[in-house]
């Protein structure tokens, strides 16, 4: 069967959304606290987080302006679409966004709001970046470059190469790529000297043969173990294209595999979701997790409510 | 005044603003026994249930009380440890940390031993690291400016951007100073060192002007509160957040320690080295001689534990200079 570029648009992110919800709970533990309470995490239980609300924000910019997409269009939306209805503390924004919007807040203008603060390698961008692989279906390099304007405003240095190694690999996925050539691809949009190419090249040594299990291993070879935070971009790159590369491109098996490496999961598993989605389609996704993907609730980003991931993909599939 | 005095000055300095930082005694507290520190944490958690203010801590009995009294610790150690290797190649030097396990220090530091060990070498030792900003070369660098040598290499081990660019800034100054140069050639050369469109180079622009608008270093701690720090989240030990707040204190006292120093440790997110680099500033602007008496510089291992009971200046003495 061929599948149509709406269907891989819809597949996408509809993975990408239960990448999120099913990975949610599983935030911040580790493979063994994920395998001691639910032996293995296949069941998403509740909706999704930051990571399909930002995702939906970042379409929006992309329906609005197309490859125009410019750096201050991204602040001017953060500026009338998120700060006015903040209300109260920011629920649920990445390190980085919230770092950027401080930012704003301070009258800096991007690139200087992704550098202002220190989490500029948070993955927030590679969370939201699968779009932006929608948008330049089969055009890795374009990809790369939308999604860097909207990095620009909240992320720097390795987040934006985060961000650039997954809307590259989205982009390739798109066009009917393999895992390995989807991985190669998101690999080919960033410099081969930083931490997140050497991050990923590590995580696929780690799939080879080996003592130990892959868990362990891919853990051992891209995690920073001295550190509280998950949200490493290179770390989280890496853990998402390799239980991608693990599940053979495979919807549920690389949304599943994703969820149980645990540290960043609901990340992680939103982009194995989104790469997985893109290449296999929207009748790829189990059925009994697209039924649990509704209308987003906005609670991170209250002017996403009420959207639907599946409305959103074929509003950037008309935009293309 | 000699050439010597003012390198003492510096490491002194250093000391000095090391002890008089709130975390010092956090850190000290690292040598005493576990279940201490593991009956701070209780105590903690006994407060906010009970909602009361006065916290029963520190509480250390039958430990012993040398780390109980105020002087240095995490940076005062690890500035010791760079002049006793600063002849040796610097990834060597760190890589023979790897695999202990008795170590404290900075995450920079503890990812940079963990990329070591992956056979990670400098710069990507520093740069594949979450912390990649802080300061803990900007401290190590203290020893490099005195020696008149380059710091680049030493940082690069554990730091990039701003965390290498505030190392070199920091060398530069202490060279300036411990030649005899005054402060405002000191703040000019590490400003060289500083481009202005990195966050580092900006905000210790902004860190100047907004210490020389308010005329004193008291007067300044709320407008660099205000200016340099965003409230929602603190690394403590940010390059761009430390080394501004120290150029800017040592500048607008005139480089005079005794009001430079504590207005940097009312800065409480900066106070674990902010405090530390400004003593080290105005140490060496002033001299060991001129710096108040009864501040200990002698040294507890709460990060390095063979450097319990050593006094820094005895590894400078002979050393360096």
């Amino acid at each position: 069967m061929t599948l149509t570029h709406r269907g891989r648009a819809r597949g996408c992110l509809l993975g990408l959304a239960a990448g999120d919800a099913l990975g949610r709970p599983a935030e911040n533990l580790s493979p063994e606290q994920i395998a001691a309470r639910w032996g293995r995490l296949t069941e998403i239980d509740g909706g999704g987080t930051d990571d399909t609300e930002y995702t939906i924000f970042a379409a929006s910019l992309l329906i609005r302006h197309g490859h125009a997409l410019t750096s201050q269009d991204v602040a001017q939306a953060y500026q009338q679409e998120i700060i006015p209805l903040i209300d109260g503390p920011m629920k649920g924004a990445g390190f980085s966004e919230l770092g950027a919007i401080q930012a704003l807040r301070q009258g800096l203008r991007p690139p200087l709001t992704g550098q202002w603060h220190r989490h500029g390698w948070s993955d927030g961008l590679a969370m939201r970046a699968a779009p932006y692989g929608i948008f330049a279906a089969g055009d890795p390099g374009e990809a790369a470059r939308l999604v860097e304007v909207d990095g620009s405003v909240s992320n720097a240095g390795e987040g934006i190469l985060g961000g650039r190694a997954v809307a590259g690999a989205v982009a390739a996925a798109m066009a009917g790529a393999s895992p390995d050539e989807a991985v190669t691809a998101g690999l080919g949009v960033i410099p081969e000297d930083s931490w997140t190419a050497r991050s990923v090249n590590r995580a696929r040594e780690a799939l080879g043969p080996g003592s130990g299990d892959v868990a362990g291993r891919l853990h051992e070879a891209v995690v920073v173990r001295h550190y509280p935070w998950t949200d490493l971009a290179p770390e989280a790159v890496a853990l998402a294209f390799a239980a991608y590369l693990m599940g053979g491109g495979e919807v549920e098996e690389s949304v599943v595999i994703a969820a149980n490496l645990g540290r960043d999961a609901d990340t992680t598993a939103a982009i194995a979701g989104a790469l997985a989605g893109a290449g296999r389609g929207e009748a790829a996704v189990p059925e009994r997790w697209a039924r649990q993907i509704g209308p987003v609730e906005g609670r991170c980003l209250p002017v996403t409510a009420g959207r639907h991931v599946l409305d959103v993909a074929d509003q950037l599939v008309e935009g293309t | 005044m000699t050439s010597g005095d003012r390198i003492l000055g510096a490491f002194a300095g250093l000391a000095m603003g090391d002890a008089a930082g709130w975390p010092s005694s956090r850190h000290r507290a690292g040598v005493h026994a576990p279940w201490s520190r593991r009956l701070h944490r209780e105590l903690d958690a006994f407060a906010e249930e009970h909602r009361v203010t006065t916290l029963p801590v520190p509480f250390a009995l039958n430990q012993p009380v040398a780390p109980l009294v105020m002087g240095p610790s995490d940076d005062a150690e690890w500035l010791a440890w760079t002049v006793l290797t600063i002849d040796e190649d610097r990834a060597a030097a760190f890589a023979g940390l790897t695999g202990r396990d008795d170590v404290r220090a900075r995450i920079s530091v503890r990812t940079a031993l963990d990329n070591l060990a992956r056979g990670l070498g400098p710069p990507a030792s520093g740069h594949d690291n979450p912390h990649f900003f802080d300061d803990a070369a900007v401290v190590r660098a203290v020893a490099f400016g005195a020696a008149g040598l380059d710091p680049t290499a030493d940082a690069q081990v554990t730091n990039a951007g701003d965390g290498v660019l505030g190392a070199v800034a920091m060398a530069r100054a202490i060279g300036v100073l411990v030649d005899g140069g005054p402060m405002g050639d000191a703040v000019r050369a590490a400003l060289e060192a500083l481009p202005g469109d990195t966050v580092i180079g900006r905000a210790t622009r902004v860190a100047l002007a907004v210490a020389r608008e308010a005329g004193d270093p008291f007067a300044a701690v709320p407008a660099l509160d205000e200016a340099l720090f965003d409230h929602v989240y603190s690394y403590g030990v940010a390059a761009a957040e430390t080394l501004p707040v120290a150029l800017a204190l040592a500048e607008v006292s005139g480089g005079s320690i005794r009001t430079a120093v504590p207005a940097a440790a009312c800065l409480a997110a900066a106070a674990d080295s902010a405090p530390a680099l400004t003593g080290a500033l105005t140490g060496a602007f002033t001299g060991h001689d001129a710096l108040p008496r009864g501040w200990s510089t002698t040294l507890t291992g709460c990060c390095l534990p063979e450097l319990a009971g050593i006094d820094l200046l005895d590894i400078v003495r002979g050393r360096i200079g």
